[in-house]
């Protein structure tokens, strides 16, 4: 696929499918939330205050197991757009961040400025659930990397309000720095009151996804 | 890659955050301001409206109704017609009608999940005003309860749906809120 195809899907993808993210990266206004992912490559940490309706302030932690990189940065999300109907709701997020990653590195530890930019989108009803996450990462001399990931969700029942939801899920992901590129991960999404919590196996890499959400 | 970014950026940054419907939304701003009356909204005489008195004691009557924006809030008139949903009833709500709180039922727009009602919990939780309130997904509704002798307006309503992230549709009060 040549570099404007790519531009033009992803462009596509978010101007049409106008669609949000699987945690909620911008939450209601005054509230907290910390996110964790842990995924076949990085396990991630994400604390975000929501200062406004469409904006949240976070500082990230990522740990990208392959390469031993540790990533420190401070990441705002913006609500770019919300869709809302009767019966559903698409979301498009903006994102950023900025700060220092350490790799080790012949036994010492060395430091770059990192710095990414991303896009989410998602939209959902109570039963059908689709998304897509794009992000590119710039790690100074440690390179770039460049994600996509797609997700279908379905909800075979619909919960009442405070019971336990639960999703079926299937997520498609694309690293090119990775050895298997594409890789395709079926999870179950458990949801109830404020808490979130994701359990999946990626079929591709043979490695588990383990994400949580919780909003204060 | 960094190419899409800015130009999705720049194609955003030229939009609204927020719609319903796409078009339809740039359609009610061009029509006339829906009256009160035309919301449904139920000010009979079932309760007292002397005693309903705003955060600075101003009474029911003097209450902010035409700073909503009800061209705003997507009402029949648009094809988003929610069936008339009453209050739902949940003990928290019936010990709170029962004592002589004002229900009121709010028709929002992209309530399909908990994260959804645990943000409209937190943010009309807060208000003095209200003393019960429940999110219901299958109604897409919030029930909320007004105590006694408080008062809370559609835009007062409004403003903290859209800090929970929500758009409402429609406000019922009164014989309207409970069914009748």
């Amino acid at each position: 696929m040549t570099s404007r195809a790519v531009t033009t899907g992803f462009a596509l993808i978010a101007m049409f499918l106008c669609v949000s993210a699987s945690a909620r990266p911008v939450s209601y206004t005054g509230g907290w939330t910390v996110i964790e992912t842990s995924n076949r490559a990085s396990t991630a940490g994400l604390l975000h205050y929501t200062a406004a309706y469409n904006l949240s302030i976070g500082a990230r932690y990522e740990w990208q197991r392959g390469s031993d990189t540790r990533l420190k940065a401070i990441q705002p999300t913006f609500l770019a757009k919300r869709w809302f109907g009767k019966d559903y709701q698409g979301n498009l997020y903006l994102t950023g961040g900025f700060g220092k990653a350490n790799r080790g590195v012949d036994g010492s530890s060395i430091s770059e400025t990192a710095s990414f930019a991303g896009v989410m989108a998602d939209w959902e009803t109570r039963s059908l659930f689709v998304s897509y996450e794009g992000r590119q990462l710039n790690l100074g001399k440690f390179g770039n990397q460049t994600m996509h990931a797609a997700r279908l969700g379905w909800a075979p029942y619909e919960g009442d309000t405070g019971a336990l939801h639960t999703w079926l899920m299937l997520e498609v992901d694309h690293r090119k720095h990775f050895d298997k590129t594409t890789s395709i991960t079926p999870l179950l999404r458990f949801f109830k009151g404020p808490a979130l919590l994701e359990i999946g196996y990626n079929l591709s890499d043979s490695s588990p996804l383990f994400n949580f959400t919780y909003r204060f | 890659m960094n190419k899409a970014i800015t130009f999705i950026i720049a194609t955003l940054l030229s939009a609204p955050a927020w719609s319903d419907h796409g078009n339809e939304a740039a359609d009610h701003h061009a029509k006339p301001e829906m009256s009160h009356a035309d919301m449904g909204h139920d000010h009979s005489d079932e309760h007292d409206h002397a005693s309903h008195e705003t955060e600075s004691d101003a009474p029911h009557a003097s209450h902010d109704h035409s700073g909503a924006n009800h061209s705003d809030m997507g009402h029949d008139a648009h094809g988003m017609t929610m069936a008339n949903a009453s209050i739902t009833h949940t003990d928290d709500i019936m010990t709170a009608l029962t004592n002589g709180g004002e229900p009121v039922v709010v028709d929002v727009l992209g309530v399909v999940c908990d994260f959804c009602a645990t943000a409209m919990n937190k943010i009309f939780g807060k208000r003095d005003e209200v003393a019960a309130l429940y999110v219901d997904l299958d109604k897409k509704t919030l029930s909320l309860v007004i105590n006694e002798g408080a008062s809370l307006s559609d835009k007062q309503i409004e403003k903290l749906a859209k800090k929970a992230g929500y758009r409402i549709a429609a406000i019922r009060r009164d014989s309207e809120a409970m069914g009748g």
